[in-house]
């Protein structure tokens, strides 16, 4: 991989000069269509990712044998981080991607090189884990402060405000990003639906009341 | 006329359990040595039903989030 062509991820543009020298030399992308498994859950940790482009997700096999949606990935985020690092070494769940995504490999050991090499890289990935713990600390305090239907309200809000997302979201996902069980977005969208905050049409949410909505999301 | 938009499955992830062909209202799925496959597209009212009972999160009935126009 071209150390050049490392200037313009955004991630990666704290890094001093020699350390994305050395992260080209040991990298490699690799493009997979939509649909893609990248990692199954439980088989030895190998690979560390970060993502160039396209959206994946996390998912991880319930005691009950269902599957539960962890988390969502964009441009920018690393993925398996955790399992390369933690001392079982396997991946801690399994991970699919939702639209043609471009991802920078890293084997484990070039992972643990760089990161013993290279202190800013450590730095880069602290501050990945430091984004990661704030945004679970928001949702904590968000559980314990507002009431899921607030929390739907919200989430409904910032994604018609966002730029959209290329795969969507299904109700397993919202549920897994609001802290709830799909059931229950799926009862909040009834309702919504029928105090005519929203019109579900195929594929798609429409918000209808904005003033409604933000009200209820400070529930 | 274009084609409905209709949930995605993986069927990488699929373990041919049959609850989305058993599960689905209007019969629009069947399955195949593949897979489950959808035989009617046309009849699928993306209700979302097939993906909530498939336990391997094979199946994807997304979502998009947009305002009115008018709000
Ligand atoms: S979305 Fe509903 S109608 Fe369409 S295949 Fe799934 S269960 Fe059947
Ligand atoms: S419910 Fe899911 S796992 Fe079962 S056959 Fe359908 S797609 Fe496959």
């Amino acid at each position: 991989m071209q150390a050049e062509a490392l200037n313009q991820i955004p991630i990666f543009s704290s890094l001093q000069a020699d350390t994305r020298t050395a992260i080209a030399r040991r990298a490699f992308t690799r493009n997979l269509p939509t649909g893609c498994t990248l990692l199954v859950e439980g088989l030895p940790a190998e690979y560390g990712y970060f993502v160039l482009s396209g959206e994946l997700r996390a998912l991880r096999m319930n005691q009950d044998g269902r599957v539960q949606i962890l988390a969502r990935f964009w441009t920018g985020d690393p993925i398996n981080l955790i399992s390369l690092l933690s001392q079982e070494h396997v991946n801690r769940a399994t991970i699919e991607t939702l639209t043609n995504s471009t991802l920078l490999v890293l084997s484990a050991s070039d992972f643990n090189d760089l990161i013993h090499r290279h202190p800013d890289f450590s730095t880069l990935l602290l501050r990945q884990f430091a984004a990661r713990l704030t945004k679970m600390t928001d949702l904590a305090a968000d559980l314990s402060l507002y009431a899921v239907r607030a929390r739907l309200a919200r989430f409904l809000i910032e994604l018609a405000d966002l730029t959209p997302s290329h795969a969507g979201w299904t109700q397993d996902e919202i549920a897994a990003h609001i802290g709830t069980v799909r059931d229950v977005v799926g009862r909040l969208l009834r309702d919504f639906e029928s105090a005519d905050l929203i019109q579900r049409q195929r594929g798609q949410i429409v918000l209808l009341n904005r003033d409604e909505l933000t009200r209820i999301s400070k529930d | 006329m274009t084609e409905p938009i209709i949930p995605s499955i993986n069927l990488t992830l699929c373990n041919r359990c049959t609850q989305c062909v058993s599960g689905c209202p209007e019969q629009s799925l069947v399955m195949t040595e593949r897979g489950p496959e959808f035989i009617k597209p046309i009849t699928c009212t993306y209700c979302g039903d097939c993906e909530g009972l498939c336990p391997t999160g094979a199946i994807r009935a997304p979502l998009w989030v947009t305002w009115d126009a008018h709000v």
